[in-house]
């Protein structure tokens, strides 16, 4: 379905930058958009699992958990050990969904490997999995966990002094890794060495906080006693080969990397602190935690819902290792917005920062220093500047002691490995607000930055109210006779998409809502469009002022200056370049008018644009003055293919706990004689104009590089199913939770209906 | 639900369609007064309890105003059941007008009852002789297992594992409406037969008894007799244990039928046996709309349409299987998803959207009973929105005209159609029109006389 319908042009609008490397990330990601389109979210219709024979504990009303031999877990949410539990299972598994009263978790190989990677050693998973489960473990998920953590975590690279060690607890491992001939060769012996050969050293054994009381006595003992280490050091040069040979396909024993920043003599420091006013909120200061966990830095994956303060966390990340920093984002604008971040957070001196980007190529003074920049001006292979080369020499010379990374889930992996092996660093991490899918290239990623070390818990983060609660909602559009004729016609196959995005009753939908919430409750509005064609129709109407990728980053610049600070901006048109990273914290309500087919990447990510808290905290919080306090609205021709798109993107945030509702009459019947398109004639001359359009007007917005991303997915669909591949198999994305009840004894808010949205009151009345 | 306030009035309707001499017959058993009490209307029980201790006859014109006058719907309705059921009688006198009065056996019986209580035919055995009985817990298990496993049987489940020794041929009279047998096909539940695995136990017995009852004609036993049977049945005590040989012939066969529906646990002592009635033998003559029998709800639905169900029963799961897809089952625990698809399938089968959603609701797990809705907001919305998306074609059966020999036909055939009310679509280009079948003979008349 889908791919015939796209029928896209080549390209519509240039962009306008001269620095001809600028877009070479899509911004739009349109590749990864175009995989989830065929996928089939549940995988396996009807297919019914019996674990009905597994034998229930005598006291399984007290356990929280069940676990099932294919690796699926539920949790009760309403069990006294819910939070424990909880703390547990999001180190151990991937979520799949989190709505009120029963989360279900995966098992899945990485899941596992990030748990090892923390510090969490196979025997404590499964004795804690089976003190919270109310069946006796099945033995196939016992195995599978010893399968799965046999190798993970057992060697770690460590970067001290300038010198490179591969460490293990476990002499034996070692040997083996020794007997390959690549590693063998790279090793450096030392006089030093013990008995067998190795260095033996002591580590602090890790104690995981927050399982202790899940674990009896001896087993804390254990591991609260100092470890020995057994390490060989290898040639730095030879540091991509060893760890190459470690991965999966070859021996099989990722190595984690460590950082011990403290005692690194040799790269210069950066003297920079947070500044006071910088309090990391709890959940902040947790994924810290999990980063530093033994005094060391790990790279790895920090996810945190958009709006939640990732940028506070790269932040600190850098004021702890106090080295110097390399920070990758993925557009001039973020790198813009990072670089303020920076300044507003930390005591970073404006000489210490320097911006690196077609534009602006800046270099910082002294002998440390922080430097922001996109990942295509990094990996970028063509011919630059004079300038631009003098620097990117300067960034692949330097020892960085932390590589940022923002948006990891945008950039594909090809991008990271150049950038990788371009750039010299001790410890990476990588920030996401929506964790990267199960498809290989994310593999890949999992062991090129590292593991997710942590991910956030939306639903505390609304009942905190450190984002905003969100009321989502689809509305349906019938279509107008006229439109809905010209829709069915063969002949306009090219042009069903701008057929249904223009539909005038969608477009007088839109506008009342606008109208609606600029007037009546003064909220800043954004309008998305994947449609170019109507991205400029409506705009246009309205007379809003849009964004494109064609609009140059000076103008970008001032329409978002003006939304931010004018009385008058309140509405902006966003293309597809609006998805990511562009950070509009003042908006509060999102209409989507046309989207990318099924993805539910996009709209989780446009849905993250307003996740930014609002207004007073109390206000926010369970039980204050609002129950929403920003809104996402959804817009759809209704009998059209927008509506089965629809269902496929939203069914992945309503297994977060979201939950959309259904508006069927917008605007409302009584009302609506103001707004456009009221009469017969105006909307036949809209249909007019979309008809006489070229179809090469009236399709996606495409941006040039495009093409090879796309190629390279039609290769590579032969490979497997479309829907493990995109992580369709219950892969977790994002949660959020309606907020509506706090967990444990908390009192549920009543709902008022007084308080509610007069658009969301009647309903069947 | 509505259907099920249909079929228990139904049991009712049987009562009250015995011939006069039977129900005065009836009256006078003391217990099938107060059961018949409890099965009236509201209003209808009012009257009856006002009027106990008056035996004279009233002016229909007195009983109007004890009601306010947007009751009288409900007044008159209270009124045709109390005729029906013989419980007032009618006459009629030219000075005031239509009186009623109350059933003198019956209100004898009612006094009697309000001031010495009811006393049973029968005793309870003492435990010297019973010794052991099971615990009301595992009676009540029992009954339930019992009353699955009849149920499961049915409606033909291969989940059924074990057979009671209900005969095939009463089997077959119980499924007569709930499955259809097309040749060769296994069969099918019918609409009906969805609808009645959808009902609260309750409702399911009462029809189950009613069919029962209706059949007992066929093979020679007189209905008034069981029905008084099964309503003095349900005074008796759970648990507790009744001598088989204060039972008659007709009595004692019943009760080992009933016996395989989980009513009554049958058990024999050394010399003597004995049945003990269940809870669903007591709930007999419980009123439908009292929630106090109502059992402990096991289902959680989340916003995300997925469904948790505390439970083991083979049961449970065929039932949510009519609407939704079941996808783990776990010792205690069944996880299954509400999709478009699953409900497309329920509605298919004649399954509406208010009953998924009121069983939904009124099986609720009590951890989110309490909160309102029990059904999230958007699933129950959707549920119905769904239901509405395959609602929106309409069928009008019609007949479709073209080939006119000259506009003039066309149009005067069209302005004929539209007269009669009958056009239902015309396309004058191309001169075809549709109308629908009530005017097509007309339409044939008339474009015949054109010629």
């Amino acid at each position: 379905m889908g791919h015939g319908e796209k029928g896209r042009p080549s390209k519509s609008m240039k962009p306008s930058s001269k620095d001809d490397y600028r877009n070479a990330i899509p911004e739009d990601e349109e590749a990864t958009y175009g995989e989830e389109i065929e996928d089939d979210y549940h995988d396996g219709e009807g297919k019914k699992k019996d674990f009905s024979k597994l034998e229930l504990k005598p006291d399984h009303a007290n356990r929280p958990l069940w676990a099932c031999a294919d690796g699926r877990i539920f949790l009760e949410t309403f069990s006294p050990l819910y939070k424990q539990a909880y703390d547990f299972l999001i180190a151990i598994a991937e979520p799949v969904c989190r709505p009120e009263s029963m989360h279900e978790y995966n098992l899945t190989p990485h899941s596992l490997y990030a748990a090892v990677s923390v510090g969490l050693e196979t025997e404590t998973i499964i004795t804690v999995l089976s003190k919270l489960s109310k069946t006796k473990l099945p033995k196939e998920m016992i195995d599978f966990i010893h399968a799965s953590t046999a190798n993970y975590g057992k060697v770690k690279l460590v970067l001290k002094k300038n010198r490179y060690f591969i460490e293990s607890p476990f002499p034996e491992v070692l040997k083996k890794l020794l007997r390959d001939e690549v590693i063998s060769r790279a090793r450096i012996t030392s006089e030093a060495a013990g008995a067998e050969g190795f260095t033996v050293g002591k580590a602090m054994g890790e104690v995981v906080s927050g399982h202790n009381e899940l674990l009896n006595e001896a087993q804390l003992a254990a591991a609260a006693e100092e470890k020995e280490t057994h390490s060989f050091e290898i040639d730095p040069v030879q540091v991509e080969n060893v760890k190459q040979r470690c991965l999966p396909n070859a021996l099989n024993y990722p190595m984690m990397e460590e950082y011990d920043f403290r005692n690194d003599t040799v790269n210069p420091d950066l003297e920079v602190e947070l500044k006071p006013h910088a309090q990391p909120r709890p959940y902040q200061e947790k994924s810290l935690s999990k980063m530093f966990g033994n005094g060391r830095a790990r790279s790895g994956i920090i996810v945190l819902p958009c709006g939640a303060g990732k940028s506070l966390v790269g932040v600190s990340a850098a004021c702890r290792i106090r080295k110097s920093c390399l920070c990758l984002a993925t557009n001039a604008v973020s790198v813009d917005q990072w670089a303020f971040q920076f300044k507003l957070w930390s005591t970073i001196r404006d000489e210490q920062i320097c911006r690196f980007t077609s534009d602006s190529k800046e270099r910082f003074r002294g002998n440390a220093g922080v430097v922001v920049t996109t990942y295509n001006m990094v990996a970028f292979g063509g011919k630059r500047s004079e300038e631009s080369e003098k620097i990117i020499e300067e960034i692949r010379n330097r020892e960085w002691g932390l590589l940022l990374m923002d948006e990891v889930h945008v950039v594909p992996a090809h991008m990271f490995r150049k950038v990788i092996s371009l750039t010299k660093s001790h410890c990476k991490l990588g920030l996401t607000a929506t964790l990267v899918r199960e498809d290989e290239r994310i593999t890949d990623l999992n062991f090129l930055i590292g593991p997710k070390l942590y991910e956030a818990n939306w639903l505390d983060l609304v009942k905190g109210g450190f984002i905003a609660n969100v009321q989502c909602a689809e509305v349906w559009c019938p279509m107008t006779k006229e439109f809905f004729a010209e829709y069915l016609k063969k002949e306009n196959s090219k042009k069903k998409q701008a057929l249904y995005v223009m539909n005038p009753n969608k477009f007088r939908a839109c506008e009342f809502l606008i109208r609606f919430h600029e007037q009546q409750r003064g909220d800043k509005i954004i309008v998305f469009a994947d449609n170019l064609f109507a991205l400029t129709e409506y705009a246009m109407k309205l007379r809003k002022p849009m964004i494109y990728g064609a609009t140059s980053h000076i103008e970008r610049t001032k329409i978002l200056e003006a939304f931010k600070t004018s009385r008058d901006v309140n509405t902006i048109f966003l293309s597809k370049v609006g998805d990511n990273s562009i950070d509009i914290p003042e908006a509060n309500v999102i209409i989507q008018i046309s989207s990318h087919a099924g993805s539910r990447r996009q709209e989780a990510q446009r849905l993250g644009r307003i996740l930014r808290a609002k207004g007073k905290p109390q206000d926010r919080m369970a039980g204050g003055k609002e129950e929403y306090n920003a809104f996402f609205y959804s817009l759809v021709s209704t009998d059209t293919q927008e509506m089965y798109y629809s269902t496929k993107r939203q069914q992945f945030l309503i297994d977060q706990g979201y939950s959309f509702k259904v508006i069927t009459s917008l605007p409302p019947p009584d009302s609506g004689g103001d707004l456009s398109f009221h009469h017969l004639d105006e909307q036949l001359a809209l249909l007019g104009k979309v008809l006489s359009a070229g179809d090469d007007m009236v399709g996606l917005e495409q941006l040039e590089e495009d093409a090879d991303d796309i190629a390279l997915h039609k290769a590579r669909r032969s490979l497997g199913s479309m829907s493990a591949m995109s992580g369709a198999n219950g892969m977790v994305y994002m949660e959020y939770s309606t907020g509506k009840k706090p967990m444990g004894q908390g009192k549920p808010k009543p709902k008022d209906p007084s308080k509610r949205h007069y658009l969301f009151k009647k309903r069947y009345g | 639900m509505p259907q099920v306030r249909i079929i228990a009035r139904n049991f009712m309707d049987m009562v009250a369609a015995l011939p006069a001499m039977k129900l005065d017959h009836l009256y006078q058993n003391a217990f099938i007064c107060e059961a018949i009490l409890r099965s009236l209307p509201p209003l209808a029980k009012k009257y009856v309890i006002q009027m106990c201790y008056i035996e004279e006859t009233i002016p229909s014109k007195s009983l109007e105003e004890w009601v306010l006058p947007d009751g009288l719907s409900k007044h008159r309705v209270a009124i045709d059941r109390l005729l029906q059921l013989r419980i007032f009688s009618e006459s009629f006198d030219r000075s005031t007008g239509t009186s009623y009065r109350l059933n003198p056996t019956f209100q004898e019986n009612l006094q009697k009852l309000i001031t010495y209580g009811a006393v049973l035919p029968r005793e309870p055995m003492p435990s010297s002789v019973t010794a052991r009985l099971p615990s009301l817990q595992e009676l009540e298990n029992y009954a339930m297992q019992k009353w699955e496993c009849f149920l499961l049987q049915l409606i033909n489940s291969a989940q059924a594992e074990k057979m009671t020794n209900i005969s095939p041929s009463m089997m077959r009279i119980f499924q007569r409406g709930l499955l259809t047998q097309r040749d060769k096909e296994a069969p099918r539940l019918t609409e009906s037969g969805f609808q009645f695995l959808l009902m609260d136990t309750n409702a399911q017995l009462w029809y189950i008894i009613r069919e029962y009852i209706s059949n007992s004609e066929e093979i020679g036993v007189d209905p008034a007799d069981l029905i008084s049977f099964m309503l003095e049945l349900s005074f008796h005590e759970t648990g507790q244990a009744y001598n088989m040989n204060t039972l008659d012939e007709i009595q004692r066969s019943t009760i080992k039928d009933l016996a395989d529906l989980g009513l009554v646990k049958l058990q024999q002592g050394r010399k003597e046996s004995w049945f003990i009635p269940t809870k669903l033998a007591t709930n007999l003559s419980v009123s439908l709309t009292d929630s106090s029998s109502r059992k402990e709800g096991y289902v959680m639905v989340e916003t995300n349409f997925r469904l948790y169900a505390y439970s083991t029963s083979k049961l449970h799961s065929e039932i949510l299987r009519l609407f939704s897809r079941v996808e783990y089952q776990l010792p205690n625990l069944l996880v299954g998803a509400i999709t478009k698809e699953s409900l497309y399938n329920a509605f298919e089968n004649g399954i509406t959207s208010e009953q998924i959603i009121s069983f939904l609701q009124q099986n609720a797990h009590p951890r989110i009973a309490e909160r309102t809705p029990s059904v999230p907001e958007n699933v129950m919305d959707q549920i119905r929105l769904w239901e509405t998306d395959l609602n929106r074609i309409e069928m009008t059966p019609a007949h479709f005209y073209d080939e006119f020999p000259s506009r003039d036909v066309f149009e005067a055939a069209c302005d004929f159609a539209r007269e009669s009310g009958g056009l239902l679509w015309e396309d004058s280009k191309k001169m075809r029109l549709v109308v629908n079948t009530e005017v097509h003979l007309q339409m044939r008349e008339h474009l015949r006389r054109q010629k």
